[in-house]
């Protein structure tokens, strides 16, 4: 049964490749782009193109970026002797929203894996090596997440820093703000413990 | 397959690895006692509320439930029964080394309980090694001969085990101050001239290795070699990814 005009449906195939969405979803969608709001579908398509063409990845922290250095690389403000390594462009956000962090950074864009072949190279260490050579970094902040790949990734990076002779920090591991320690999954609290202050 | 083999109850394993699936669940590949390797769909696992996401990671002792098709089965409940194996820096990787070799040669389905017992033997020993002794050369032996010893136990259970104490021409048993050239899938033959395709070993070093004594230099190198030799026949050409990354990492260090 194909009631529905060619066209429509490349539509609705093309819809499929966005996360999460199913046939349902992209026929809602076709559906509402072509009969309720041909403007915001004239934009999505302006938009999208013109994303397509101009960005690309930041030559210097490797995120996505129009220009060749992103906002966060190209800003004087910034201290450049402080460098966050994190996995994806999403961590630099969460990161931002804090306000703390002063610093720029380097995104992997993913994080050594080993049992699926991805090694240094393609998490961009050579490019990450190249720029500590270059530019005088006093300290390198390790926010890979705290899964056990992640922690592996920190630890590659962190013997490269040793031998760079350049001081490694790793984010702690902590319990969330206005978590109670009831719910807390045991290995997190053995790490709060681990890492515990004094008042 | 009976309506009884369809559903697991608690069973004994170890994730070997896991890879996101659609939007917010995961494919695990396990290492279970009695059921051997298994590949099971973790659903949800992957969303904020999940208990199961930080359960799932590798090195962590769980009791695992999941029912339905025999290829790709539904993870059904999850617990885990003691916290992680700390794990950190080379002893890591080194560990990441286990179960590629695990997920590499052991068929699906294949259940190899004593296999199971020798790897969390073999993770028991890897987190014990930072106190065994500060010196990193002693630490660096432990390391080898664990992997060393895992290795000979992977390749006796999945049915390419190695003749350690007899030479195959003779039937005699091996004499520790003899040569022998070990030709790969028959076994040592007496002999020192370098024959390519067989690793030449001392007498001594196949004793070693039979009786899991791998403390003489000679007998870990040679034992080295003759594992490295057979366990890529069994490999084909693929190469180990963690290898290659253990290799790197000591090359940095």
């Amino acid at each position: 049964m194909t009631a529905l005009s060619p066209l429509v449906g490349r539509l609705m195939q093309a819809l499929r490749c966005l996360p999460g969405v199913g046939p349902r979803s992209a026929q809602r969608m076709a559906f509402h782009l072509l009969e309720k709001d041909r403007k915001g579908a004239q934009l999505l398509v302006d938009v999208l193109s013109e994303a397509l063409e101009k960005v690309q990845r930041c030559t210097q922290c490797r995120t996505l970026s129009e220009t060749p250095a992103c906002p966060i690389c190209s800003n004087s403000r910034r201290d450049r002797s402080l460098l966050c390594i994190v996995e994806t462009p999403a961590d630099i956000q969460a990161i931002e929203q804090t306000a703390d962090y002063n610093g720029l950074y380097f995104v992997l864009m993913g994080r050594l894996s080993p049992l699926d072949g991805i090694g240094p190279r393609e998490i961009g260490l050579d490019a990450l090596t190249h720029r500590l050579r270059t530019e005088s970094v006093r300290e390198v902040i390790l926010a890979t997440n705290p899964t056990l790949e992640g922690e592996a990734t920190a630890h590659y990076i962190s013997e490269l820093m040793h031998q760079a002779g350049i001081r490694v920090t790793r984010l702690a591991h902590g319990i969330p703000m206005g978590g109670e320690l009831e719910f807390v999954d045991s290995s997190t609290l053995s790490h709060a413990l681990n890492g515990r202050r004094e008042m | 397959m009976t309506t009884s083999e369809r559903r697991v109850q608690l069973q004994a394993g170890y994730v070997l690895h896991h890879r996101p699936y659609r939007n917010t669940s995961l494919i695990l590949d396990v290492f279970t006692r009695d059921r051997g390797r298994i590949s099971l769909v973790a659903r949800g696992a992957r969303t904020a509320k999940s208990r199961w996401y930080s359960l799932c990671q590798p090195f962590r002792p769980l009791l695992l439930s999941w029912s339905g098709r025999a290829d790709l089965a539904t993870l059904t409940d999850l617990d885990s029964t003691a916290r992680a194996w700390p794990l950190t820096g080379k002893l890591l990787f080194s560990a990441y080394y286990l179960n590629e070799l695990l997920m590499r040669l052991l068929q699906p389905l294949d259940p190899h309980p004593e296999l199971f017992q020798h790897y969390v033997h073999a993770l028991d020993r890897l987190v014990g090694l930072p106190n065994t002794g500060q010196r990193p050369e002693v630490v660096s032996f432990g390391l080898q001969s664990c992997l060393r010893m895992f290795e000979k136990y992977l390749l006796q259970e999945i049915g390419y085990g190695l003749i350690l104490d007899h030479d195959v021409h003779s039937g005699a048993p091996i004499a520790a101050e003899g040569r022998y050239q070990y030709v790969l899938e028959i076994g040592p033959v007496p002999g020192d001239n370098d024959n390519r395709d067989a690793i030449s070993m001392s007498g001594s070093s196949l004793l070693g290795l039979a009786r899991d004594d791998l403390s003489a230099p000679q007998c870990l190198q040679e034992s080295k070699k003759l594992m490295r030799a057979a366990l890529a026949r069994y490999l084909g050409d693929k190469p180990l990814y963690t290898r290659a990354l253990l290799r790197q990492l000591d090359y940095k260090s």
